[in-house]
This record gives structure tokens, sequence and C-alpha cells, in this order.
């Protein structure tokens, strides 16, 4: 089935412009701080749909390289996550902070980009 | 209970343990977290108006079905007021408990303290000119408001927690593992933390959420510390450590607090203290403590669909920035 249009993308665009430029500058105190979080949110959401998916092949040939067998991106994280917490890949190891710092930088770029900058 | 009903209870409690009338003026609810709920009103109270704070633990905050309950420090809201009593005594800038409220005041578990004027805000604390006097002597003030803290005698609060640092790491270790939490880089912070912890460390009272955020402050700096309920005991270094984690910079770019420098910090504490501070042994607390703020976004994000809105699910979405700050920190980015 073709996808449907106008895409997300765009959905979530035009949600944004909405809460930000007609419905925030009639709120004020609780529920004008509720609305920007909401708008951050959203501006996450959209984030996520652009940026993920080449972030989680990129994640997956990292993780394939480090613990030598292919996997679903989710489990081989895990697995990692297992390893590290057992020991048997050393904390100091170049690859796994490599690893580390590139997946942490990708989250960032999703949730908060100024993040980094600051 | 109605607003009458609530106003009347607590005119009867301010009568009672305070001073007679007790009439009620402006009671204003000011915050309703997931733990308490905090109010403030005045009251006439021999023959005088006078400005307070009430604090209400909501009944969630005790529920002994919570599997996470004993896991890390949290205290009930009578131990909360018995610590904030000892920290007055011991020269402490803390609120001044004024009732513990009892079964039967009708009002749950809760107590009164006196209200101190001035700005929490962190973001306006560090912006605004009128506080410039005050962001130059917080630092410093921060150093001598510890080393009273760590002088409480453990023996006056004895309910505290007792942590070792190996002790807290375990205690976070439990939480994740609770949520079913995997993740390389939590991992990695909490095995670095596990490698580096200190071993020969002093044992105080820990405020333990001491930072920005958590002190009325006036145009000349720092009038009372707030938010004692996660007191405990172990390394008071854990406190210097916290201050400085980059989060509660809320922006600003100095070390402490976004306010101040780390020397102005550890000088007025080795003043006070007698006690000399090892600035490495304070990094290793301002590295874990950006891991486990970590793990504080996660369960505040994981809990926040079913309980508490947007905004706790907001604060699940910012568990990579203290992580990012903590392989900073342990690579020398910093």
């Amino acid at each position: 089935m073709p996808q449907s249009a106008p895409k997300a993308a765009v959905l979530l665009e035009a949600a944004v412009k909405y809460l930000e430029s007609e419905l925030m500058p009639t709120l004020d105190g609780y529920y004008r701080f509720q609305t920007r979080v909401t708008v951050n949110v959203l501006n996450t959401v959209r984030r996520e749909l652009e940026l993920r998916g080449a972030q989680a092949e990129a994640e997956h040939s990292r993780l394939v390289a480090i613990l030598g067998h292919d996997g679903e991106v989710e489990a081989l994280s895990v697995e990692l996550a297992e390893k590290i917490r057992a020991g048997s890949i050393s904390i100091d190891d170049p690859s796994l902070r490599a690893h580390v710092r590139q997946s942490l930088a990708d989250a960032l770029a999703i949730n908060n980009p100024k993040w980094m900058t600051r | 209970m109605t607003n009458e009903d609530f106003s009347a209870r607590l005119q009867a409690a301010i009568a009672r343990h305070v001073g007679a009338p007790g009439t009620i003026h402006d009671l204003n609810r000011l915050t309703g977290g997931a733990n308490k709920t905090t109010w403030s009103f005045d009251a006439d109270v021999a023959g005088a108006r006078e400005q307070f704070i009430l604090q209400l633990a909501s009944p969630r905050a005790n529920d002994e079905s919570n599997p996470l309950a004993g896991v890390s420090p949290h205290l009930i809201a009578d131990e909360d007021a018995r610590l904030m009593i000892a920290a007055v005594k011991a020269g402490v800038p803390a609120p001044r408990v004024r009732a513990i409220l009892k079964d039967d005041d009708g009002l749950g578990p809760g107590y009164v303290t006196e209200r101190v004027a001035g700005e929490t805000l962190a973001t306006k604390i560090l912006r605004e000119e009128r506080f410039a006097a005050a962001r130059a002597t917080m630092a410093k003030q921060c150093g001598t408001i510890l080393a009273a803290i760590h002088r409480i005698p453990v023996a006056e609060v004895p309910f505290l927690m007792k942590l070792t640092p190996l002790e807290h790491i375990a205690a976070q270790r439990r939480i994740i593992e609770f949520y079913g939490f995997h993740s390389p880089a939590l991992e990695l912070g909490l095995k670095w933390a596990e490698q580096h912890a200190p071993r020969n460390s002093r044992h105080t009272v820990v405020h333990g959420d001491f930072r920005a955020g958590n002190f009325i402050v006036g145009e000349e700096g720092i009038r009372c510390v707030l938010d004692w309920e996660i007191g405990q005991s172990g390394d008071p270094m854990q406190d210097l450590g916290w201050v400085c984690v980059k989060t509660w910079r809320f922006g600003g770019k100095k070390p402490v607090g976004g306010f101040g420098t780390r020397e102005d910090l550890f000088e007025a504490y080795e003043k006070a203290s007698g006690h000399s501070v090892d600035p490495a042994h304070v990094r290793f607390w301002e590295a874990y403590g950006s891991v486990r703020w970590g793990i504080g976004c996660f369960s505040m994000g994981t809990r926040g669909t079913e309980e508490v809105g947007i905004e706790r699910c907001a604060i699940g979405r910012r568990v990579e920035e203290p992580l990012w700050d903590f392989l900073n920190l342990i690579e020398g980015r910093d």
C-alpha cells in the first residue's frame, strides 16, 4: 500500500505550528508550560522519525563488529550491556567507548540536540 | 475533604501545635508532586500574623506495596521534619519546623515550617542582575553550609539510611534491574563507579539533593536549603559532587551550580569543617552523580506514562544528557 499523505512528519509539523503560534499565546502559567513540553515532545518524535533509521543501521554495524555476530539491534544492545556488567568486555575498550559515545550523541540528536554544545 | 474542611482542620492543627487562634489566611497550593503537596498560608498565632509552609505527603509516598521501597533513601514526613530540626540545631539554614502533624489532626502525614521569602528558580538566580552579589558568594556559602550539615550528629537522626559508596551504587543497580533497563552507557557508568568508588571515606549525615533549585536565595545569598526527604548517611563528598553535576548548572558556565568555582566551594568547606577536600574524590561523586541522575530520569519517565503525564514522559527522554556529561568527565573532556 502506498504511504498515506500528508506524511507523518508533515502532520507533526502542522500540530507543532498550531500549538506554538496559535494556542500558546492564549495561555499562561501551568497550561503554557505543559503546552511547551508537548511541543518539545512532538519535535522529539519528528526528529526520531527523521534520524533513527540511519542511526539504527550504523548502531547495528558497530554492535556486530564488537560482539562478533549478527542479530536484531535491540537484542545486540542488551547483550552488550550484559557483557559490560559481567566484566567480559572492559569499560576501557576503545571500540566500546567509541560505540557508547556515538550512541549517546545519536540519542541527543533526537532528544535534545542543544545539550552537546552547551 | 472540601476546601472548608481542609482549612478548618489546618486551623485546629495550628491552634493545637503552634498557638491559638490559628485563623488561616491566603491558603494556596504551590505544587503537587508525586510524593508531596506544598501549601503556603498565613495564620494568626498569639496575636501576630505569621507566614508558613505546609507539606503533606501523598498517600502513595509511603505505599508498602512499592517494590522499590527501602532500596534507596526516602524519609517519611516525620523523619524529614526531625532531620530539619537537627539541621537547624547544627547551624544549617534549613526550614524551621513549627509543627509535625499527628494522625488525629486529620490531614495525613506532614509538617508545618516557617515560610522564607526569596527565589528558588535557578534560571532566574543565574540571570537576574539583582542576584549578582548572591552569585559571587554562593559557592563559598555552599561550602560553609555543607560543613554544618556534615556536623549533624548521626546519632540524632538514627532513622537515616546508611550507605557506603558501594552500597549506593548497588541500590542504583537494583532500580535498573527492577525496570529491566539494559543500556550499554548506563552499565559502563555503573561499572566505572564500582571500580572507582572511594574505599576510605568519612561517614556523616548527607543531604542527598543539595543543589541549585533547592535553595531559597535572596539578594545577599542562600537563605534556606530545602528538600531534605532523601537525606541519608554516607560519604560527605557526595554532596560536594552533586552540587557540581552539569544538569544542576541550569545552563550556567561555572561548575558549582552554574554560579561559582570549585576552589571557592572547597576552600570554604575546608575552613568550616577542618577536613581537607580531595578534588578527585569529589569528581568521583560528580561523575557517578551524573549516572545516578540518568537513572532518575529513566525511572521518572517510566512511571510517568501511567501516573503524571507528559512532563514526566519528557524527563524520560533526558537520560542521555547526564550520561553524555559522565563520559566527558571520565575522559577529561569537560
